[in-house]
């Protein structure tokens, strides 16, 4: 069956099974993505990929979603640059740069944008407080997204990365943090890594 | 045994003329407040120390039993003793010294504890 | 009315009138409460008297200063001191009735009817008390539709948190395509000083079972599970018991009653942290996967345990099932307000004179929780605020403390019915240190997937920090403010949504309390130690002695019979000179 929606006013019709993010790439809409792989699961992790919607199914009220997990239905009205966009993806990438602030790729994302990430003054209190006054954790240029790990559990299929503790001491490491017997060698989690944070080392 | 709709009420029939203090073979009936709670303020200590009155007075008419926490956690341990048709007197605070004595002057001589009572009669059920 | 007899007269009673009228006023009280003179008692070896009407409560031999606590205490409060009452020689301090006890009079018990009152371990006492009889109406006298017809009737929304309508949950997940469905009693309960599913769970857990036989048999679910806490270890016992017996009588297993109607629940004990009762994390675990949220739709209705149909419920709402079904949804729509119907379970905690597990019709007051069931507060200090829904939930503050307790209410005030627990603080708490501490616990728990959580509530604890510790700057505030919105609405799950509330309703209700440590670096409630400063007044201080030898960390010098000193460096900030000088020479702000 095909839905029918509006993305930013303009009608897609899609294959039921699809997501808010296929349909918006159908027409050529583009959603900043972190963790989204097309040949992978969706994770819905990264927050990157948020969107406003509201529609008949939500009395008219207005939600925010990740488009990358949220599947599409008759009726929808998304907007992917609204100022509510904007504001949240804005702080999502601010975010970021607290966790990781020497990863070039999260401060191009941050450029591109919009945020004036080397003026101080033309930031906002949160803003300015997430990438000048923020605590920061050890060096690190991860962001957890998680795609490393899920191409090798998904398509690899060697389940030689894994996931280890909570909050803000997650991170990706090899299971029981041994060195992971299962691995090929293949590089797809490097190559999938959004921050270059995973490197190959050439051994004998 | 598996049971079919209509055992459920011969089963209820049964258990309230087990746990009827005026027909029953039961003349009083303690209840100890085994819930997390009352277990760790000591419960089980209660549960023996009221066991072993019962060894001790050698009485047969007593039924004790275990419950769950009554709400008051506070307070505990906590026990109910129901004797007769007369309205549940509910003891808290326990310690083994005032079991002794609680069963020596309500459940023998039928006299309530006072300084060990909480209330009498039972909760708003809706 | 009070005495004004000769006797009386002679022993002040006129100025205990002039006390109580000023009293009564105080408490604009002086329109419902009349002061009558009357003649003589002829009691007036214990003058003056006071009998208040219509109770016909007798005081005797008041004294001026009586008057204050016992106008808030009786009239306010309406509990009558007994200490100032008379009683009668033959009649000293009779047992009361448990009705008649505050902690229990304002109780109303549907879920916990048979607390206290059955042995959990013992099937048949259940069924003595109409146990399973709501099982036995329903298949042989009633069809799903019906059920959830009733159910939705009844109007009982979730109890775990969320109070989604449970009657439109059961519909969806039976409408969803699909033959094999299954449904979960959440019983992971990770809230910090909650503990209303464990105590339902130990004292009647056959009332749980029943709930889900009757949902398995609506929703058309063979298969179900009981997610319980590992920490409940005789909870976790006596569920497992109750499955046993209930298998025995075939009430569980292959068709139950005699009838072809199957169903079977296995126990599943949980992971331990707090993100597991989110229900889709719940379901990760139960299949064996990392505990992490995931985003919804599709909802668990639909695609949850195994992908397939999963319909997830709480202990207490589980519950109350049988409950509705025996007595009817009319029934039980006649229990609370407009939009919350039946009671709610809490545990009550922190400063209140009486605590415990209480089952209250919705609707009730903060008040009357507070002051009727949980007695007041300790050591007869003031209320400050109800932390209610756990780390999830916010503050609600004296000036609300008559506000209706239902769902809407609260959300309104800035908190949640959360699971039923309920924290009340005294005047001694620091709301910033609460918020503080109700933050760390999520940040901790945090399962770590989304940043907005994971990143989002340390920035927000560390601000948090800083500022008790006397390093906070003027636009702090409005950094939490605003950083709490945009994690509430930007986080994968409720954990996420929900962790800032506190910080929200603190500031919402207590901003003054966050400005004194910013501006003035000061701890009204003089709770954060780094803004503590104990110093000794030289005028007072008569060299005894006493602080020196007690100070644990040896930052106090002087001889015997000299004025001491503190050394602000090795100050531990304990107090323990404050508490040992008996010359009020210690000094704290
Ligand atoms: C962080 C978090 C923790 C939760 N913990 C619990 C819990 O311990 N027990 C519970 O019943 N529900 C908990 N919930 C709510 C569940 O996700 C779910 O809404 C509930 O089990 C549904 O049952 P109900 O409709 O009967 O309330 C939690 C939710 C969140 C976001
Ligand atoms: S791309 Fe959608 S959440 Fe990461």
């Amino acid at each position: 069956m095909m839905i029918r929606l509006k993305i930013d006013n303009k009608d897609v019709e899609v294959q039921e099974n699809k997501t808010i993010l296929d349909a918006a790439r159908e027409i050529n809409i583009k959603i900043p993505t972190l963790c989204y792989n097309k040949y992978l699961k969706p994770f819905g992790a990264c927050r990157m990929c948020l969107v406003e919607i509201t529609g008949p199914m939500l009395g008219g009220r207005k939600k925010l979603v990740s488009s990358c997990t949220y599947p599409v239905q008759e009726g929808l009205v998304v907007s992917t640059d609204s100022e509510n966009v904007k504001e949240k993806r804005k702080f999502i990438i601010e975010l970021y740069l607290a966790q990781c602030p020497d990863t070039e790729e999260i401060v191009k994302l941050a450029e591109d944008n919009g945020i004036p990430v080397d003026d101080e003054s033309s930031l906002d209190p949160v803003g300015r407080y997430l990438i000048y006054r923020a605590k920061r954790r050890k060096h690190t240029k991860c962001i957890l997204c998680n795609l490393c790990v899920r191409v090798c559990t998904e398509v690899v299929l060697r389940n030689a990365l894994s996931i280890a503790n909570r909050s803000t001491n997650k991170r990706v490491t090899t299971p029981f943090d041994s060195i992971s017997e299962t691995c090929i060698g293949c590089g797809s989690c490097a190559y999938l890594c959004p921050t270059n944070a995973i490197t190959i080392e050439e051994a004998e | 045994m598996k049971l079919k709709p209509s055992d459920l009420d011969k089963i209820a029939q049964k258990m309230r003329s087990v746990t009827n203090l005026r027909k029953g073979t039961a003349r009083i009936k303690i209840t100890v407040h085994m819930g997390t709670c009352g277990i760790a303020s000591g419960a089980r200590d209660i549960l023996s120390a009221f066991l072993s009155c019962v060894e001790e007075e050698g009485v047969s008419d007593v039924l004790i039993t275990t419950s769950g926490c009554a709400g008051l956690c506070s307070r505990e341990p906590m026990a109910t003793i129901e004797a007769g048709d007369k309205p549940p007197v509910k003891y808290v605070d326990l310690t083994k010294e005032k079991v002794k004595r609680i069963f020596k002057d309500y459940v023998m001589g039928g006299k309530i504890v006072e300084e060990y009572a909480l209330a009498i009669g039972s909760e708003r059920v809706l | 009315m009070l005495c004004a007899g000769t006797g009386c007269v002679s022993n002040r009673s006129l100025e205990i009138q002039t006390a109580l009228e000023s009293e009564l006023k105080k408490y604009d009280l002086q329109d419902e409460i009349q002061v009558v003179l009357t003649g003589c008692n002829g009691f007036c070896s214990n003058g003056p008297i006071l009998v208040v009407q219509p109770d016909g409560i007798f005081y005797q031999m008041l004294k001026v200063e009586d008057i204050p606590h016992l106008v808030e205490e009786h009239f306010l409060k309406g509990r009558p001191i007994e200490k100032l009452m008379y009683i009668p020689p033959d009649k000293k301090s009779p047992v009361p009735k448990l009705s008649d006890i505050g902690f229990f009079k304002k109780q109303q018990l549907v879920v916990l009817s048979n607390r206290g009152l059955i042995d959990p371990e013992n099937i048949d006492e259940y069924i003595a008390k109409d146990g399973y009889k709501a099982l036995a109406k329903v298949i042989t006298s009633m069809n799903p539709d019906e059920i959830i017809e009733e159910i939705k009737e009844s109007g009982l929304r979730g109890r775990g948190g969320a109070g989604f309508p449970t009657g439109r949950k059961w519909a969806a997940c039976r409408g969803a395509p699909g033959n094999e469905k299954y449904i979960i009693c959440n019983a992971d309960e990770g809230d910090p000083g909650a503990f209303m599913d464990r105590s339902i769970v130990e004292s009647d857990p056959h009332a749980v079972l029943e709930g889900m036989l009757i949902g398995a048999y609506a929703i058309g679910a063979a298969n179900g599970f009981v997610y319980i806490r590992d920490e409940y270890p005789l909870a976790l016992k006596r569920i497992k018991y109750a499955i046993e017996k209930a298998r025995e009588y075939g009430l569980l297993g292959e068709g139950i009653l005699g009838t072809d109607f199957n169903f079977d629940l296995s126990v599943n004990r949980g992971a331990g942290a707090f993100v597991c009762g989110e229900e889709t994390s719940l379901i990760s675990s139960l299949e064996g996967n990392n505990p992490a949220p995931r985003t919804k739709p599709p909802f668990p209705a639909l695609s949850g345990y195994m992908g397939k149909p999963t319909n997830i419920n709480n202990v207490e709402t589980w519950a109350n099932v049988p409950r509705i079904i025996n007595r009817g949804a009319g029934w039980f729509r006649g229990i609370g307000t407009e939009s919350s119907k039946g009671t709610k379970v809490f545990s009550i905690v922190g400063k209140l004179k009486n605590t415990g597990l209480v089952e209250v019709p919705m609707g009730i007051t903060l008040r009357e929780i507070v002051y009727d069931i949980g007695g007041g507060i300790l050591n007869d200090k003031k209320f400050k605020a109800a932390q209610m829904g756990g780390p999830s939930g916010g503050c609600i503050p004296a000036s609300l403390l008559d506000l209706p307790i239902d769902y809407e209410s609260l959300t309104g005030a800035g908190a949640i019915m959360g699971s039923g627990g309920m924290i009340v603080m005294d005047e001694d708490t620091c709301m910033v240190e609460l918020a503080r501490y109700f933050l760390s616990f999520t940040q901790d728990e945090s399962c770590g997937k989304c940043p907005p959580c994971r990143e989002g509530t340390k920035h927000m604890l560390d601000i948090l920090t800083g500022i008790t510790k006397g390093e906070g700057r003027e636009e702090d505030i409005e950094i939490l403010e605003t950083m709490a919105k945009l994690i509430k609405q930007t986080a994968i799950c409720g954990l996420g949504n929900t962790a800032p509330n506190p910080v929200l309703s603190t500031i919402r209700y207590f901003r003054d309390e966050y400005e004194a440590h910013i501006k003035d670096k000061r701890c009204p409630a003089r709770v954060c130690k780094t803004l503590i400063r104990y110093t000794i007044l030289a005028d007072k201080c008569t060299g005894c002695h006493i602080c020196f030898k007690n100070c644990p960390s040896d930052a106090i010098t002087g001889e015997a019979k000299q004025i001491h000193e503190i050394i602000q460096d090795k100050c531990i900030k304990c107090g323990m000179c404050f508490d040992v000088c008996k010359f009020d020479a210690v000094r704290y702000e």
